[in-house]
C-alpha cells in the first residue's frame, strides 16, 4: 500500500497567555488513514483541531496539506481546500430545517468546482447525506428546524454538513461525546464506510473503546505535548499514557 | 384630525424603518453596531448636495454616486478600523462612534451649516388619503420603504451573498467551516447597511435641511428601533418602527415637537426593563451571556 502523506504537521505550537496549549506537536497523516487523538481534558486536543482548521493561528510550526503550506490560513480557505471539521458542541444554523443545513455547503465554491456545475437537486443530495449518517429519510426529523433537534441528531447533522463539502480530510472533534452507546454503535459503521470511500479522518475522542476499534493509529497528548504515538493496543500499555489518564481521573 | 395624525404617524414609521434597516442589517450579520451610522447618513446627504450644487451633476448621477461613495466609506471603515478591534464589542462601539463624531464635526468645521443645504424633492404633487393631503415626497418615502424592505427580503433569500449573510448571522464559525469568507461578507454587509442609510437620507432629507445634528438623531432613532424590535430581526424593525413612529407623531401632536426625541429614549429604557432581547430578539446569546 502506498503511503502518501496528505497532512504533515511540524512543531506546531500555540500559547494562550502563559499556558502552552499546544507545545511543539508533530505528526504526519497518510491518505485514507484514521488517526485518533486522545488525552486528558485540557491536554490541547481541541486547540490542535482549531489550529488545523484555521480557527486559531499558530505561534510556531507548519501545517502542510497535500504538499502545500497552509499554516495560518483563514478557516474558509482551509475548508475550500478540502479539510472539513465538526464542532464538539454542535453548531448548526439553528433557524434552518435540518436538511437545509446540509444544502448550505452544497452551494459552496468547492462543491460547485468538484461537481463541475452539475449537482442536481440540492435538497435531494442533502437528504441522501443525512440518510448516510443515520437520519430516517422519510421521517419528520429532517424537515424540523435544527434548534429543536435532539443532541444525537445534531451530532449527525454536524457530520453530514462536513461531508457535504466533499472533504479529503475530516476532523471530528469528539463526535461521540454525549451520545448513547446505541447511538455510537450506529455511527461506527458510518465512519467505517467513509474509510472505505477513501477519506482521511482525524478523530479527537474520549470514547476510547469505540475509537480503538476503528483507529489505525493514535497519538496521545498531555499538557500540549505528544507523549505517545502508535497503534491503539501498544499505546495504551505505555506507562506515561496510563499515568496521564489515571492522574487526571484521580484529580477529577 | 386623528386620521391625519395616524397617517402622518404611519409615514413617520416608514421613515424609521428606512433609517433602521441598514443599521439592523449590519448588526445582524457582522455583529458590528455601527455607531457611525448617523454620520454616514448625513455624509450621503452632503455628498449628494456637493454633486448637485458644487459639481453641477444631474440628480441621476449625483444621487447614486452619493450612495456608492457612502457604502465604500463604510466598507473602508470596517476594513481599516473595525477589523483591528473585531470581537471587542466596547472597542467597536467606541471606534465607530469616534469616526462618526469626527465625520460629523468635520462637516460642521467646514461650514456645512445653513438652510441652503437641501436636496430636491419629488415635486408639487399630492394625494388625498382619507381626506388627508399627503405630498409626493412622503409618498416616495413610503414607496421606498416598501421597496427596500422587499429588496432586502429577496436579496437574503435568492442571492449567494444574501444567503451567506444569513449563514453568518446564525453561526459565523460554522459558516467559516463551509468555506464562506466571513470577513469579506461582513465588509459587504457593513457597506450594504450604509448604502441603505444613504438611500434613506436621499428620500428623507428633502423634507428638511441637511444638518449635522440629524446624524445624532438618526443614530438614536435607529438604535431605539433596533433595541425595541430585537437586534438583528427585520420583522422587529418593522413592528418597532410602527410603534415608535406612531408614538412620536402623537406625542408631537398632543405634547409638542420638542418631546419627540424623548419617545425613542423612553422606548429603549422600557424595553430593556421588560424584555432586554427586544420584541423579536432571536439572540439567545443575550440571555446566555447574563
Amino acid at each position: 500500500m502506498s503511503a502518501e502523506v496528505i497532512l504533515e504537521v511540524r512543531d506546531l505550537a500555540k500559547s494562550f497567555g502563559g499556558v502552552r496549549a499546544v507545545d511543539g506537536i508533530s505528526f504526519s497523516l497518510k491518505r485514507n488513514e484514521l488517526m485518533g487523538v486522545i488525552g486528558p481534558n485540557g491536554s490541547g486536543k481541541t486547540t490542535l483541531v482549531n489550529l488545523l482548521s484555521g480557527f486559531v493561528k499558530p505561534d510556531a510550526g507548519q501545517v502542510v496539506y497535500q504538499g502545500r503550506g497552509i499554516t495560518g490560513w483563514a478557516p474558509y480557505r482551509i475548508a475550500e481546500q478540502g479539510i472539513s471539521r465538526t464542532f464538539q458542541m454542535a453548531k448548526p444554523f439553528y433557524q434552518l430545517p435540518a436538511f437545509k443545513n446540509v444544502v448550505v455547503p452544497l452551494i459552496s465554491p468547492r462543491v460547485k468546482r468538484l461537481a463541475g456545475g452539475a449537482y442536481g437537486d440540492r435538497d435531494a443530495v442533502a437528504k441522501d447525506l443525512l440518510e448516510e449518517v443515520g437520519f430516517e429519510r422519510d421521517s419528520w426529523v429532517i424537515s424540523k428546524q435544527a434548534s429543536v433537534l435532539p443532541h444525537g441528531y445534531l451530532k449527525r447533522l454536524e457530520l453530514a454538513r462536513c461531508l457535504a463539502l466533499r472533504p479529503d480530510v475530516l476532523i471530528l472533534d469528539e463526535l461521540f461525546s454525549g451520545l448513547s452507546l446505541a447511538e455510537v454503535a450506529s455511527l461506527v459503521p458510518v465512519i467505517e464506510k467513509l474509510m472505505v470511500q477513501g477519506k482521511t479522518i482525524v478523530m479527537v475522542e474520549h470514547r476510547l473503546k469505540e475509537l480503538f476499534r476503528i483507529a489505525d493509529r493514535v497519538i496521545v497528548l498531555n499538557f500540549g505535548q505528544k507523549i505517545a504515538e502508535g497503534e491503539p493496543e501498544e499505546v495504551m500499555v505505555q506507562d506515561d499514557v496510563r499515568k496521564a489518564y489515571l492522574g487526571s481521573e484521580a484529580e477529577d | 384630525m386623528l386620521t391625519g395624525y395616524l397617517i402622518y404617524g404611519l409615514i413617520n414609521s416608514v421613515v424609521l424603518v428606512l433609517v433602521a434597516l441598514g443599521f439592523n442589517l449590519t448588526f445582524g450579520i457582522s455583529g458590528v453596531a455601527n455607531f457611525a451610522f448617523g454620520a454616514l447618513y448625513v455624509t450621503a446627504g452632503f455628498l449628494a448636495w456637493i454633486g448637485l450644487n458644487t459639481l453641477s451633476l444631474p440628480y441621476w448621477v449625483s444621487a447614486p454616486l452619493a450612495v456608492l461613495i457612502t457604502a465604500v466609506l463604510a466598507g473602508l471603515l470596517y476594513r481599516v478600523v473595525v477589523l483591528r478591534v473585531r470581537g471587542l464589542v466596547v472597542s467597536e462601539v467606541i471606534a465607530t462612534f469616534g469616526v462618526g463624531l469626527a465625520l460629523l464635526e468635520l462637516f460642521r468645521f467646514l461650514g456645512f451649516i445653513g438652510f441652503e443645504y437641501t436636496l430636491p424633492d419629488a415635486g408639487d404633487f399630492s394625494l388625498s388619503l382619507l381626506g388627508v393631503l399627503v405630498d409626493s415626497q412622503r409618498l416616495l418615502i413610503v414607496a421606498m420603504g416598501a421597496a427596500l424592505t422587499a429588496f432586502l427580503w429577496l436579496f437574503t433569500r435568492y442571492t449567494t451573498t444574501g444567503r451567506a449573510f444569513r449563514a453568518i448571522a446564525q453561526d459565523e464559525h460554522t459558516a467559516l467551516t463551509l468555506g464562506i469568507n466571513t470577513e469579506r461578507t461582513a465588509t459587504i454587509a457593513v457597506a450594504f447597511g450604509a448604502g441603505y442609510a444613504a438611500i434613506a437620507a436621499l428620500v428623507i432629507l428633502p423634507l428638511g435641511t441637511i444638518a449635522v445634528n440629524e446624524g445624532y438623531n438618526v443614530l438614536v432613532n435607529a438604535l431605539a428601533v433596533c433595541i425595541v424590535g430585537g437586534l438583528g430581526s427585520t420583522l422587529g424593525v418593522i413592528v418597532a418602527s410602527f410603534l415608535i413612529g406612531t408614538a412620536q407623531t402623537l406625542t408631537a401632536a398632543y405634547l409638542g415637537t420638542h418631546w419627540m426625541m424623548i419617545v425613542s429614549l423612553v422606548a429603549i429604557l422600557l424595553i430593556l426593563l421588560v424584555r432586554p432581547s427586544g420584541l423579536f430578539g432571536s439572540h439567545k446569546q443575550l440571555e446566555e451571556r447574563i
